[in-house]
Protein backbone atom coordinates (compact mmCIF):
# COMPACT_ATOMS: atom_id res chain seq x y z
CA UNK A 1 0.00 0.00 0.00
CA UNK A 2 2.85 2.24 0.45
CA UNK A 3 3.04 3.21 -3.09
CA UNK A 4 -0.16 5.02 -2.82
CA UNK A 5 -0.08 8.51 -1.56
CA UNK A 6 -2.96 9.75 0.67
CA UNK A 7 -5.83 11.63 -1.13
CA UNK A 8 -5.05 14.87 0.11
CA UNK A 9 -1.26 14.77 -0.77
CA UNK A 10 -2.60 14.27 -4.32
CA UNK A 11 -5.82 16.39 -4.60
CA UNK A 12 -6.54 20.14 -5.89
CA UNK A 13 -6.75 21.65 -2.76
CA UNK A 14 -8.35 25.20 -3.28
CA UNK A 15 -7.42 26.63 0.02
CA UNK A 16 -4.08 26.69 -0.82
CA UNK A 17 -4.11 27.25 -4.32
CA UNK A 18 -6.02 30.07 -3.53
CA UNK A 19 -3.24 31.29 -0.82
CA UNK A 20 -0.56 30.87 -3.46
CA UNK A 21 -2.79 33.52 -6.19
CA UNK A 22 -2.85 36.14 -3.31
CA UNK A 23 0.39 35.86 -2.66
CA UNK A 24 1.61 35.91 -5.40
CA UNK A 25 -0.13 39.10 -6.77
CA UNK A 26 0.46 40.98 -3.74
CA UNK A 27 4.02 40.36 -3.86
CA UNK A 28 4.44 41.52 -7.80
CA UNK A 29 1.48 44.28 -8.12
CA UNK A 30 1.27 44.86 -4.19
CA UNK A 31 0.26 49.06 -3.88
CA UNK A 32 1.46 50.14 -7.31
CA UNK A 33 -0.87 52.20 -9.14
CA UNK A 34 -1.99 51.47 -12.95
CA UNK A 35 0.99 51.90 -15.47
CA UNK A 36 0.36 50.55 -18.89
CA UNK A 37 4.34 50.33 -19.62
CA UNK A 38 4.70 47.67 -16.87
CA UNK A 39 1.23 45.65 -17.36
CA UNK A 40 2.81 43.43 -19.20
CA UNK A 41 5.23 42.59 -17.03
CA UNK A 42 3.03 42.17 -14.30
CA UNK A 43 0.94 39.91 -15.94
CA UNK A 44 3.85 37.60 -16.86
CA UNK A 45 5.14 37.81 -13.20
CA UNK A 46 1.83 36.95 -11.18
CA UNK A 47 1.36 33.75 -13.96
CA UNK A 48 4.72 32.59 -13.44
CA UNK A 49 4.77 32.89 -9.92
CA UNK A 50 1.69 31.29 -9.30
CA UNK A 51 3.28 28.75 -11.68
CA UNK A 52 6.37 28.35 -10.01
CA UNK A 53 4.89 27.62 -6.82
CA UNK A 54 2.20 25.30 -8.21
CA UNK A 55 4.87 23.37 -9.68
CA UNK A 56 7.08 23.28 -6.04
CA UNK A 57 3.31 21.95 -4.45
CA UNK A 58 4.34 18.49 -6.77
CA UNK A 59 1.21 17.54 -7.30
CA UNK A 60 0.28 14.97 -10.36
CA UNK A 61 -1.36 17.81 -12.15
CA UNK A 62 -0.99 19.90 -15.32
CA UNK A 63 -1.63 23.37 -14.75
CA UNK A 64 -3.30 26.58 -16.85
CA UNK A 65 -2.81 29.72 -14.86
CA UNK A 66 -4.57 32.93 -16.51
CA UNK A 67 -4.28 36.68 -15.11
CA UNK A 68 -6.06 39.55 -16.22
CA UNK A 69 -5.81 42.76 -15.52
CA UNK A 70 -7.88 45.88 -16.03
CA UNK A 71 -7.71 49.42 -15.13
CA UNK A 72 -10.43 50.57 -13.14
CA UNK A 73 -12.46 53.41 -15.02
CA UNK A 74 -16.08 52.35 -14.84
CA UNK A 75 -15.82 49.76 -17.38
CA UNK A 76 -17.20 46.29 -16.89
CA UNK A 77 -15.64 43.10 -17.34
CA UNK A 78 -16.49 39.65 -16.92
CA UNK A 79 -15.24 36.08 -17.25
CA UNK A 80 -16.58 32.71 -17.55
CA UNK A 81 -15.07 29.59 -18.14
CA UNK A 82 -16.61 25.78 -18.84
CA UNK A 83 -14.60 22.92 -18.21
CA UNK A 84 -15.00 19.25 -19.67
CA UNK A 85 -12.80 17.12 -17.34
CA UNK A 86 -12.88 14.56 -14.56
CA UNK A 87 -14.88 16.28 -11.54
CA UNK A 88 -13.50 14.03 -8.72
CA UNK A 89 -9.96 14.69 -9.25
CA UNK A 90 -9.32 18.15 -11.32
CA UNK A 91 -10.38 21.78 -9.75
CA UNK A 92 -10.35 25.70 -10.44
CA UNK A 93 -9.54 28.43 -8.63
CA UNK A 94 -10.43 32.33 -9.13
CA UNK A 95 -9.57 34.68 -7.35
CA UNK A 96 -10.34 38.61 -7.80
CA UNK A 97 -8.50 40.92 -6.58
CA UNK A 98 -8.19 44.85 -6.73
CA UNK A 99 -6.66 47.48 -5.60
CA UNK A 100 -6.93 51.54 -6.16
CA UNK A 101 -5.92 51.72 -9.82
CA UNK A 102 -6.81 48.48 -11.22
CA UNK A 103 -8.63 44.85 -11.22
CA UNK A 104 -6.73 41.49 -10.99
CA UNK A 105 -8.53 38.28 -11.98
CA UNK A 106 -6.54 34.96 -12.07
CA UNK A 107 -7.61 31.75 -12.66
CA UNK A 108 -5.95 28.50 -11.80
CA UNK A 109 -6.79 25.28 -13.56
CA UNK A 110 -5.61 22.01 -12.35
CA UNK A 111 -6.33 18.87 -14.82
CA UNK A 112 -4.72 15.36 -12.98
CA UNK A 113 -2.50 13.42 -15.10
CA UNK B 1 -8.84 -0.42 -25.39
CA UNK B 2 -10.95 1.50 -27.19
CA UNK B 3 -9.27 5.05 -27.52
CA UNK B 4 -12.45 6.83 -26.76
CA UNK B 5 -12.50 5.28 -22.97
CA UNK B 6 -13.54 8.40 -20.75
CA UNK B 7 -12.77 7.19 -17.69
CA UNK B 8 -9.57 5.13 -16.70
CA UNK B 9 -6.54 5.24 -17.86
CA UNK B 10 -5.09 3.57 -21.31
CA UNK B 11 -1.46 4.64 -20.90
CA UNK B 12 -1.49 5.79 -24.59
CA UNK B 13 1.27 8.45 -24.27
CA UNK B 14 0.26 10.39 -28.00
CA UNK B 15 -2.83 10.93 -29.46
CA UNK B 16 -3.20 10.09 -32.75
CA UNK B 17 -2.98 12.67 -35.58
CA UNK B 18 -6.62 12.70 -36.19
CA UNK B 19 -7.43 12.85 -32.48
CA UNK B 20 -5.10 15.77 -31.65
CA UNK B 21 -5.99 19.05 -30.07
CA UNK B 22 -5.53 21.34 -33.32
CA UNK B 23 -4.99 25.07 -32.51
CA UNK B 24 -5.96 26.34 -36.05
CA UNK B 25 -8.87 24.38 -36.27
CA UNK B 26 -10.13 25.79 -32.28
CA UNK B 27 -9.61 28.87 -33.09
CA UNK B 28 -11.89 28.42 -36.14
CA UNK B 29 -14.57 27.17 -33.71
CA UNK B 30 -14.19 29.84 -31.28
CA UNK B 31 -14.38 32.80 -33.73
CA UNK B 32 -17.12 31.39 -35.78
CA UNK B 33 -19.56 31.26 -32.46
CA UNK B 34 -18.13 34.76 -31.18
CA UNK B 35 -19.02 36.19 -34.73
CA UNK B 36 -22.28 33.92 -34.60
CA UNK B 37 -23.00 35.28 -31.20
CA UNK B 38 -21.74 38.72 -30.61
CA UNK B 39 -22.58 40.56 -33.90
CA UNK B 40 -24.01 44.15 -33.06
CA UNK B 41 -24.38 43.13 -29.26
CA UNK B 42 -23.80 46.24 -26.90
CA UNK B 43 -22.68 45.86 -23.20
CA UNK B 44 -25.57 45.28 -20.72
CA UNK B 45 -24.30 44.29 -17.57
CA UNK B 46 -27.40 42.29 -16.11
CA UNK B 47 -26.99 40.57 -19.48
CA UNK B 48 -23.49 39.99 -19.56
CA UNK B 49 -23.11 37.02 -17.07
CA UNK B 50 -25.05 35.11 -19.27
CA UNK B 51 -23.66 35.83 -22.17
CA UNK B 52 -20.25 34.63 -21.23
CA UNK B 53 -21.43 31.84 -19.55
CA UNK B 54 -23.42 30.33 -22.94
CA UNK B 55 -20.50 31.39 -25.15
CA UNK B 56 -18.51 29.41 -23.04
CA UNK B 57 -21.15 26.71 -23.07
CA UNK B 58 -21.82 26.64 -26.44
CA UNK B 59 -17.61 26.79 -27.35
CA UNK B 60 -16.93 23.69 -24.87
CA UNK B 61 -19.77 21.89 -26.75
CA UNK B 62 -18.77 22.62 -30.05
CA UNK B 63 -15.03 21.84 -29.08
CA UNK B 64 -16.28 18.28 -27.35
CA UNK B 65 -17.95 17.42 -31.17
CA UNK B 66 -14.62 18.00 -32.98
CA UNK B 67 -13.22 14.46 -32.03
CA UNK B 68 -10.72 15.87 -29.71
CA UNK B 69 -10.77 12.06 -28.25
CA UNK B 70 -9.58 11.65 -24.24
CA UNK B 71 -8.29 15.85 -24.26
CA UNK B 72 -10.32 17.39 -21.22
CA UNK B 73 -10.64 20.99 -22.27
CA UNK B 74 -11.18 24.28 -20.11
CA UNK B 75 -12.76 27.32 -22.26
CA UNK B 76 -12.05 30.51 -20.28
CA UNK B 77 -14.28 33.56 -21.76
CA UNK B 78 -13.90 37.22 -21.00
CA UNK B 79 -16.16 40.02 -22.26
CA UNK B 80 -15.27 43.73 -21.26
CA UNK B 81 -16.77 47.06 -22.28
CA UNK B 82 -15.08 49.27 -24.13
CA UNK B 83 -14.61 52.22 -22.24
CA UNK B 84 -10.82 52.96 -22.98
CA UNK B 85 -9.44 51.52 -20.43
CA UNK B 86 -5.76 49.32 -20.06
CA UNK B 87 -7.01 45.54 -20.20
CA UNK B 88 -3.89 43.20 -20.26
CA UNK B 89 -4.20 38.46 -20.24
CA UNK B 90 -1.70 36.48 -20.36
CA UNK B 91 -1.86 32.77 -19.34
CA UNK B 92 1.11 30.06 -18.76
CA UNK B 93 0.44 26.30 -18.43
CA UNK B 94 2.19 23.44 -16.98
CA UNK B 95 1.92 20.53 -19.31
CA UNK B 96 2.97 18.52 -21.74
CA UNK B 97 3.84 21.19 -24.95
CA UNK B 98 3.80 17.51 -27.17
CA UNK B 99 0.26 17.01 -26.77
CA UNK B 100 -1.33 19.44 -24.96
CA UNK B 101 -2.35 22.98 -26.43
CA UNK B 102 -4.49 26.22 -26.78
CA UNK B 103 -6.04 28.40 -29.15
CA UNK B 104 -7.49 31.55 -28.73
CA UNK B 105 -9.68 34.47 -30.43
CA UNK B 106 -10.69 38.00 -29.94
CA UNK B 107 -13.95 39.31 -30.84
CA UNK B 108 -14.48 43.49 -30.43
CA UNK B 109 -17.20 45.93 -31.69
CA UNK B 110 -17.92 49.56 -30.74
CA UNK B 111 -19.14 48.21 -27.35
CA UNK B 112 -17.76 45.70 -26.09
CA UNK B 113 -14.40 43.05 -26.63
CA UNK B 114 -14.07 39.59 -26.16
CA UNK B 115 -11.50 37.26 -25.88
CA UNK B 116 -12.12 33.48 -25.37
CA UNK B 117 -9.48 30.55 -25.18
CA UNK B 118 -9.42 27.20 -25.21
CA UNK B 119 -7.28 24.59 -23.55
CA UNK B 120 -7.04 21.21 -24.32
CA UNK B 121 -5.05 18.77 -22.14
CA UNK B 122 -4.30 15.16 -23.19
CA UNK B 123 -5.22 12.71 -20.90
CA UNK B 124 -3.24 9.53 -21.07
Amino acid sequence: MEEFQAAEETAFVVEEVSTIIKESVEGVIGANGYQHSRVHQWTNSVVEQCLSQLGKLSKPFKYIVTCIIMQKNGAGLQTASTCFWDNTTDGSCTVRWENKTMYCIISVFGLAI
Amino acid sequence: MAGSDTDGNTYHLRPNYQHKFKPAIVKACIREILREQLSGVQYEPEEVPGLSRALAESIKNKLKDAGFERYKLVVQVVIGEQRGEGVKMASRCFWDADTDSYAEDLFMNESLFCVAAAFGCYHY
